[in-house]
């Protein structure tokens, strides 16, 4: 036994001696998450981390300033608009090149925009609703032209899908599965999926180089596995998501820092407004008055989410405070003047994914079924699929009341309307709701360009989904950082575009 | 002993089946569509019947099962619908890994197992054999990611001993990989910093996967260690003045050793299946890892090829462990 004891003790002192070796170097930082790639494609990426990812190894005709909603020219270097809104007309700074090498130029562009629109991936919409064509003026400028003026159209040039692609790499007839051609301060050198991810400063980059030459992305499985990498210094950042006991933990602990911004984020129940018994305006008033945002917020998210009664959220312009406030005596006599009562309960179910808003979702349908139930009237039942059989459940009108999330493609109400409410676009978020008045507003919306003139309009239709509900917003999320405390470049900005590219150790 | 070779391989063959079969009807009975999974619910409805029909969706179901199985036949598993890679190429970049950890696992339970086992024989009926008969009994009640948790606190978040995520830290890695295998590939690469942090990944959950599983090797060594320690050939040797370490190690538990092995053959398919849970507290990139995270994906071809894979693999290690023990112990022969 005496020679083993000697191997462990050994053992030992070697494991303690690799100390040396793991000193942080200065020019990396490691960011940990629990989000999944899906795509990196601009063509095709539509969910948080792909969509982050590419805002900071690509980058389009214009960008936002870190920290604000303003919009400034990127790889454009002006851009003319036509008196009728409908022609845009852009001239490129010179010289720009892709990490490779290649040039990027107006042929690029109207490459980029006619395949995104062409390939009718998830994202496509964006510019499938609103461009009718590119034109290529000559090598630095193109015109895009409109179906209809469209006032947000300059936001939606700053999301990936109009970022431009390599026509060299990328081909026009399938999604680009290897690894970005990158335009922006980085690019991605390695890529395992469900692993980890290598940033590399991008030389061919035209504008301010990144801070930090290299970010290694580490990706977790759960909130418990970032957690415990963080307390155990394996990583320097901690970027989405942990449980709200964790965060508050966090906040406590002096080795670490921790940052909490308002986030564009917004929860909200859904209603299948053809299933019964949700197609009755009336069931959905009632449902929207037992809501209890406030235990909901104390209750499941620790007090670190705060209530949203509209489905703009709070801090941009349009916001309006619209919904029921909770009141279950109104959905009492709602529902005793529909003719139930105690013997003959409101049947209903609520679906819920455990597999995509984190490890929160269970207990915020249990919180839900429970607010319900108390009113005496409501029998609900929980259901709940693992995420891609949800959105398959959703899009084919099988689920009638379920839990759904929101984060914007572009920062202006319309992003937080029209998929919701107009009618053609509705069924792919589940709720099949149609109402000619408000499909009239939401257009007339985009096509006025002046801020007072839409405010107006967008006030008109959050009424009238106040009347109708057929959402329930619940509440708008938080940003949630954590860090060691020699991190610096922390930016936490109401678009909640995460910059890795302003990272760096102290 | 050809004979018992083939005629283990052979019956290797009907289990097989049966695997491909169950897991080929599993996924066909799930709700949802692959192709709306790829394409996105949005897609036309032509992009979703060309799709359906590039991957043979359209076919009669008995159709679809032929040609699976003549695809897995030939080796060729698909391609995953995530990435539009060839499953095999991800699984033989995943499997290095998870091998990693199914082996050092196998010698932590088979230290544990052997040492304590043995003594707990010795000692029958003494403080140390109900300390380990306890031991087996809690161990093999702890759930294997609780237990993971446990020593990720301990050991990093209290004691910052080692880490707790992943197989290296940052540019740790061989600089030429050989076999995929780290430790080797580190020794093989002369890299001793590396050789070091991957030998501080791997404690952690190899210990935690080797403990939980040492239970069943601890129990049955013991066992059999008492049979063999009541025999007459160990009375002789001990009449002979051989020392006890040598008549407890060389005559009692080598003969003890055969029913042992069989069962360590059977417990690579509780390792496995441990592994995935293993791998995934302790985001160890490996194919339990890559199992999970497809089925968040709906990547059915994934799915389907690491479970036939971990199938193909249980099969393997199976039959290697009998013709091992057939060697050993020429009794199993016939």
């Amino acid at each position: 036994m005496k020679k083993y004891s000697i191997l462990i003790v050994v053992l030992l002192l070697l494991a303690s001696a690799v100390s040396i070796f793991a000193i942080a170097a200065k020019n990396y930082v490691i960011v940990g998450t629990t989000d999944k790639f899906t795509s990196l494609d601009p063509a095709k990426a539509y969910e948080y981390l792909s969509d982050n990812l590419l805002q900071n190894v690509m980058t389009g005709l214009v960008k936002y300033i870190p920290g604000t909603t303003k919009i400034v020219p990127s790889l454009a270097k002006n851009w003319e608009i036509s008196s009728d809104g409908i022609t845009y007309t852009f001239h490129l700074k010179k010289g720009l090149k892709f990490s490779n090498g290649d040039p990027i130029n107006a042929q690029v562009f109207k490459f980029s925009i006619d395949r995104a629109i062409s390939l009718k991936q998830n994202p496509s919409f964006l510019l499938a609703d609103v461009v009718k064509d590119v034109k290529v003026i000559n090598d630095t400028t193109f015109e895009i032209r409109l179906q209809y003026p469209f006032a947000p159209f300059i936001n939606i040039l700053a999301f990936p899908i109009a970022y431009p692609v390599d026509p060299k790499v990328y081909s026009a007839n399938s999604v680009y599965n290897g690894l970005p051609v990158a335009s922006g301060p980085y690019m991605v050198t390695k890529f395992v999926r469900g692993q980890e991810m290598e940033l590399r400063r991008n030389p061919n980059y035209y504008g301010e180089p990144a801070k930090t030459p290299i970010i290694l992305i580490k990706i977790y499985r759960a909130a418990n596995n970032l957690y415990m990498a963080l307390l155990n210094g394996e990583i320097d950042v901690a970027y989405r998501t942990f449980l709200p006991q964790q965060f508050k933990m966090i906040q406590k602990n002096k080795n670490f820092k921790a940052y909490a911004g308002k986030s564009p984020f917004i929860r909200e129940v859904v209603f299948n407004v053809k299933i019964k018994p949700f197609d009755n305006p009336k069931v959905r008033e009632a449902l929207s008055y037992a809501v209890n945002r406030a235990k909901i917020s104390s209750e499941v998210f620790s007090s670190l989410v705060s209530p949203l009664y509209t489905l703009v959220p709070d801090g941009m312009w349009g916001h309006e405070s619209v919904m029921p406030k909770y009141d279950p005596s109104k959905t009492v006599s709602i529902l005793k003047s529909l003719g139930y009562s105690k013997d003959n309960p409101l049947k209903i179910t609520l679906w819920y994914t455990p597999s995509h808003y984190g490890s929160t979702e269970a207990s915020l349908a249990l919180t839900l079924k429970n607010v319900f139930e108390s009113t005496g009237l409501i029998k609900c039942n929980i259901k709940y699929a693992e995420w891609a059989t949800y959105v398959d459940y959703f899009t084919k009108g099988v689920m009638g009341m379920f839990l759904l999330g929101w984060y914007p493609d572009y920062f202006d109400p319309d992003d937080y309307m029209w998929p919701f409410l107009e009618s053609k676009a509705s069924p792919a978020m589940g709720s099949f709701y149609s109402n000619k008045t408000v499909d009239k507003l939401l257009l007339d919306a985009r096509i006025v360009s002046d801020i007072p003139g839409r405010t107006a309009l967008y006030d008109a239709v959050q009424k009238i989904m106040a009347n109708e509900a057929p959402y329930i917003p619940l509440f708008q999320g938080q940003q949630q950082v954590a860090t060691k405390p020699n991190i610096g470049g922390i930016l936490l900005g109401p678009v909640q575009i995460f910059r890795y590219y302003l990272l760096y150790k102290k | 002993m050809k004979t018992y070779i083939l005629t283990r391989v052979l019956l290797a063959i009907p289990m097989i089946l049966i695997i491909l079969t169950i897991v080929f009807v599993i996924l066909r009975v799930l709700p949802g569509n692959p192709v709306l999974a790829m394409v996105g619910p949005k897609a036309p409805p032509q992009i979703v019947a060309a799709m359906e029909k590039e991957m043979g969706l359209d076919k009669p179901i008995i159709v679809q099962y032929g040609d699976y199985l003549l695809n897995i036949a030939h080796g060729n598993f698909g391609r995953s619908t995530l990435t539009s890679l060839p499953v095999i190429q991800e699984l033989m970049q995943k499997f290095p890994a998870t091998l990693e950890l199914t082996i050092f696992a196998m010698i932590v339970a088979i230290f544990i197992g052997i040492f304590f086992g043995t003594y707990a024989a010795y000692y029958y009926g003494r403080t140390l054999d109900v300390v380990a008969r306890v031991y087996s009994i809690f161990v093999y009640s702890f759930p294997v990611f609780w237990f993971g948790i446990m020593l990720q606190l301990i050991f990093g978040v209290w004691l910052h001993w080692l880490p707790v995520s992943g197989r290296s830290s940052p540019f740790m890695i061989p600089p030429h990989v050989y076999t995929g295998l780290y430790v080797i590939d580190s020794i093989l690469n002369l890299d001793w910093p590396v050789f070091v942090d991957t030998i501080r990944h791997l404690i952690l959950p190899s210990v935690t996967l080797g403990v939980v599983i040492s239970s069943i090797f601890v129990r049955m060594v013991r066992s059999n260690v008492i049979l063999s320690l009541s025999s007459q050939y160990v009375v002789a040797s001990r009449a002979r003045g051989v020392k006890e370490k040598k008549v407890l190690f060389s005559h009692a538990l080598k003969n003890a050793m055969a029913p042992i092995l069989t069962i360590m053959g059977l417990e690579f398919a509780l390792l496995l299946a441990g592994a995935v849970l293993t791998e995934t507290t302790f985001s160890w990139p490996g194919i339990g890892s890559y199992l999970i995270s497809r089925i968040a994906y709906r990547d059915f071809p994934a799915i389907q090829g690491a479970i036939v894979f971990f199938a193909f693999f249980i099969a393997a290690v199976s039959i290697l462990v009998d013709i091992i023990n057939a060697w050993i112990d020429p009794r199993v022969r016939y």
